[in-house]
């Protein structure tokens, strides 16, 4: 049982992450009818720009060195008598890092924000009205331009990413067994699921909110109705690109930098399907429900069928439910 | 020759149909008519074999199809046009008719594959038959080779009924032939509806909004409101029925009339 | 419509090589398929040998995504299925004849492309583009698997065997040369037939309008999976013939990277088309090479340089794709059809 629940935490907070890079896909596929495949490798692109900013910037000559790493005196104080790996110490060394942290976090939200609508203009827009078979084909083509350019770009080795939050083990006992989680990857599971949660306030209470809902619901009557539907695509492309390279930060933390989390992204993708490509709330619930059972996967099977999980499952409910779990059924009338 | 007995159908909340019975008779034209969202599109789509109805069954040519599929339906000598044209796009006329003789053909994917013998033999008998029977007849000699996209929506009306015609069928559907079509359209549409009855004894079900064309051309007609049927005799009789006046000039304001 | 071509017989309107120069065309084309070999030397041999191989799995591609109108982001895994069946009949029976190892990867596959399929049934489009992705993955987790590595070497992926045509090995570049583009330019004019009969008909009817196709007693169900299996037939030859040219292979040749390649090729080529999947595939395969053969002189063979070369490829093959569908969406087969257009009107073309 204690084991049971351990997992299931590593579950949630994994699903906490698929659900933010979810968030990404799915905000595209409403605004422009566009499913991403390389929402991943945008998402490769934030946690390298992560990387440049929190890493390789405040190394450089011309950086402070407060940059690097913040040590005022009532840090040090705060410090001298934390003993290490206590949840003192980690604080304290998270606080050094809060000027690279942010510092990288504003670059790569600005620079994936760039990203996108530099892929928006000069090759979505093109491609406006075309079929969704072009359209996800451009995607397609779109991993590749971005795997490549990412190989040609950091070609150094990549090193340890700071965390975004304080980094301690947690330990507490449940059932009679011990289990522990780090207070990391909780941090995280929070920023994800605020993030989710901000996005959905945003898009039921504000004006360029509910424009997007508008748009998601029928282009032209969009249009008709004086919404400015091309910004409401770069809106979308902008909110997937920023919640993205904030997942991207967040999976360089986890996994490390590699181009593997461009492949994490096709994942994602299943899941997406699998909760229903325009509901918010089934993606939700479908990325909390991978991230469990690729979670319970890991601990009876092993990490190697952990990865498929997300293809089984989505073979499955395709099968069972064509629209995924909340997703709308498009009627044909003859 | 085919008959529908007390279907229903309903969406939701809307009853597309309410208990609907009737019969055609083989060798007929029989009319269906009603205002916009009665229910006559939804009737074709049950007989076709895209719906099933909640209840209720349909016969033809002596079986119960109920609960068949479409495909199936189709190849026991069912067939019909669509409201909105339904064309292959992509296609040339000649290619779009030709796939209406995809019942009467044999040869499978081997033969298919290896063209020289029985699968060139077929398709060249197919494109004789076709061009006697259909091409000739409905008058479409001139663009046979062209893509149907580039054609008046008149002549895509024509290439629909042509591509229906090639299946041979024994019943045959209209949905709106001449909606939306000119006076002489219309009335070579009519006389080529009248010639297929002739010709090959074709049953047709004939759904219409053109009063004249269909008390003209008609031997029944059967009249839907919301959904249930009204009216159910010749045109004589249907026309003098007083619901059914009631059904299309209207009486409240909301109504489409579309006599 | 200018054709200034009249015939008298119904065949010889259905005919395919229906003008003279056209016809000179395909005589010259096979000429110099046929002699190809004696003046090439063993690099472009291996390249023509890898592109005739391509051509083949991407003309079954193509049945199914360019005529029937279903995606599919998964065919390297019926490629694999090809190679690797390959590898354990060899396994099996050592001495089995080449062309019967073939038609037992095609029927495999085949089976495959059946069950890959099923939901073709219930989804199109996107849905089933992520569907046969994920079947894709399942079938590299599975060749990867322990249990079956006695027939498929596991992770660190196996040998192969070479073909043995009556007691003579095919080992040279030329020889493979001539055992495969005979068994393309077969299955080539095969899927050509297949398109201007009723089968394909009913295909390339589905993809226009599935329910227009139904009406006319088209069954969707058998239709789409018949359409699924060829296609996966395709590329199961395809992955018998790779076994066979390739001294080894691994799980990873057929992974995602294989199965979009397989779309690219159609798509810069030109979908729903019989010559699109050979056009696209000899343009897409030697973009890398070119740009080898570029890259080279221009770094003088800098090893550091070279470790940019397979990115600018990736580069290469995803501009190529974009370019495609915004500036040629009918890919190569429409500048083909202009020149033809144009030879057919001569002397009055402009
Ligand atoms: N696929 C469908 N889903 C929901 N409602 C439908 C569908 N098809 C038809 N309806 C409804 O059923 C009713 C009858 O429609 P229809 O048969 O098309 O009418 P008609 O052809 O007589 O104009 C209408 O109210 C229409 O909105
Ligand atoms: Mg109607």
């Amino acid at each position: 049982m204690g084991q049971f629940v351990q997992y299931l935490i590593n579950g949630v907070i994994s699903g906490g992450i698929l659900a933010l890079i979810a968030l990404g896909i799915v905000s595209v596929f409403k605004a422009t009818k566009v499913v991403n495949f390389a929402h991943g490798h945008l998402i490769l692109f934030g946690a390298y720009f992560y990387f440049t900013f929190a890493v390789m910037l405040p190394e450089a000559a011309f950086m402070p060195d407060w940059v690097r790493s913040w040590e005022p005196e009532w840090l040090v104080a705060y410090r001298a008598d934390a003993p290490s790996f206590s949840p003192k110490a980690a604080i304290a060394s998270w606080i050094s890092d809060v000027p690279r942290i942010l510092l990288g976090l504003a670059g790569a939200l600005a620079a994936n924000a760039l990203l996108a609508l530099l892929i928006e203009r000069l090759v979505m827009r093109p491609l406006l009205g075309q079929s969704t078979f072009a359209m996800i084909l451009s995607t397609v083509g779109l991993i590749w331009v971005l795997e490549g350019s990412a190989g040609l770009i950091w070609t150094a080795e990549a090193e340890q990413v700071p965390s975004l939050g304080p980094n301690f083990p947690i330990r507490f006992e449940l059932f009679g067994a011990n289990l522990f989680l780090f207070s990391g990857s909780l941090f995280n599971l929070l920023i994800a699921l605020a993030l989710f949660a901000a996005l959905m306030l945003v898009l039921r209470y504000t004006r360029s909110g509910v424009a997007i809902r508008a748009t998601a619901e029928d282009q032209s009557t969009a249009y008709a109705m004086g919404i400015n539907v091309p910004r409401v695509f770069s809106s979308a492309w902008l909110i997937a690109s920023t919640t993205g390279a904030v997942a991207g930060a967040i999976l360089a933390t986890r996994t490390g930098l590699s181009p593997a989390i461009g492949l994490f992204g096709l994942s994602v993708l299943a899941v997406v399907l699998m909760g229903g490509l325009d509901s918010f709330a089934g993606v939700l619930l479908a990325s909390m429900l991978i991230g469990v059972l690729q979670a319970m996967t890991q601990w009876k099977l092993g990490g190697e069928y952990a990865e498929i999980v997300p293809y089984v499952a989505v073979l499955i409910v395709i099968l069972i439910r064509p629209h995924g779990f909340l997703g709308q059924e498009e009627i044909e009338r003859i | 020759m085919l008959s529908v007995t007390h279907a229903s159908l309903a969406f939701g909340g809307i009853r597309a149909l309410d208990d609907v019975s009737f019969t055609a008779e083989t060798g007929h034209i029989t009319a269906i008519i009603g205002p916009n969202g009665a229910g006559k599109t939804s009737l074709f789509n049950i007989i076709s074999g895209f719906y099933q109805p909640q209840s209720g069954s349909i016969h033809f040519d002596g079986t119960d199809i109920t609960g068949m599929r479409a495909d199936k339906r189709a190849a026991m000598g069912m067939a019909r046009t669509f409201q909105n044209i339904a064309l292959f796009r992509g296609m040339t006329v000649l290619d779009n008719i030709k796939l209406g003789g995809h019942t009467r053909l044999r040869s499978g994917f081997w033969s298919s594959g290896f063209y020289y013998g029985a699968a060139r033999r077929e398709e060249a008998a197919l494109r004789a038959d076709i061009e006697r029977d259909v091409i000739d007849f409905l008058e479409l000699d001139h663009i046979r080779k062209a893509p149907v996209a580039a054609l008046p929506y008149g002549l895509q009306k024509r290439v629909e009924l042509a591509r229906a015609l090639a299946m041979r069928p024994k019943v045959l559907l209209l949905d709106e032939p001449v909606a939306g079509m000119n006076r002489e359209e219309t009335e070579d549409m009519a006389r080529f509806i009248l010639d297929i009855q002739d010709r090959w004894e074709t049953t047709i079900l004939l759904v219409e909004h053109d009063m004249g064309m269909v008390m003209d051309i008609s031997n029944k007609v059967i009249v839907l409101n919301f959904g249930r049927k009204i009216a159910d005799g010749t045109p004589d009789v249907v026309q003098r029925q007083p619901d059914v006046i009631e059904a299309y000039l209207g009486t409240s304001e909301d109504r489409e009339v579309t006599v | 419509m200018i054709t200034g071509h009249y015939k008298t017989r119904y065949t010889a309107d259905e005919g395919i090589w229906s003008t003279w120069p056209k016809q000179a065309g395909l005589v010259a084309a096979l000429v110099a398929l046929a002699v190809l070999p004696l003046i090439a030397n063993n690099y472009v041999l291996l390249l023509a040998g890898q592109i005739a191989i391509f051509i083949i799995a991407v003309v079954g591609l193509n049945v199914l995504v360019g005529y029937t109108g279903l995606m599919s982001l998964g065919h390297g895994a019926f490629f694999a299925i090809g190679a690797y069946t390959t590898v354990a009949v060899h396994h099996e029976f050592p001495n089995t004849f080449p062309l019967i190892t073939l038609l037992i990867s095609i029927a495999v596959a085949a089976a495959f492309g059946v069950l890959f399929g099923l939901p073709s049934l219930r989804v199109k489009g996107l849905y089933l583009a992520v569907a046969t992705l994920s079947a894709n993955f399942i079938v590299l987790f599975l060749i990867r698997q322990e249990w079956l590595a006695e027939w498929t070497g596991g992770v660190s992926g196996t040998e192969t065997p070479n073909a043995v045509l009556f007691g003579y090995e095919l080992r040279s570049q030329r020889a493979q040369y001539y055992f495969i583009v005979p068994i393309m330019l077969i299955m080539l004019l095969f899927a050509q037939n297949l398109f201007r009969t009723r089968f394909g008909r009913a295909l390339i009817a589905i993809r226009d309008k599935d329910y227009s196709a139904e009406i006319l007693g088209i069954s969707l169900y058998s239709h789409k999976l018949k359409s699924f299996a060829i296609s996966a037939a395709y590329c199961g030859a395809a992955g018998c013939l790779w076994a066979y040219f390739f001294p080894a292979i691994l799980p990873e040749d057929f992974g995602l990277n294989m199965s979009i390649t397989l779309v690219v090729c159609l798509v810069a080529g030109g979908m729903g088309r019989t010559l699109g999947p050979v056009f696209g595939t000899v343009l897409i395969l030697l973009v890398p090479e070119i740009l080898k053969i570029v890259f080279a002189n221009v770094t003088d063979g800098d090893a550091n340089a070279q470790m940019l070369f397979s990115p600018m490829r990736d580069i290469a093959f995803g501009v190529l794709i974009i370019g495609f569908l915004i500036f040629e969406p009918m890919g190569l087969v429409s500048i083909w059809d202009r020149f033809w257009r144009f030879v057919d009107r001569w002397p009055f073309s402009k």
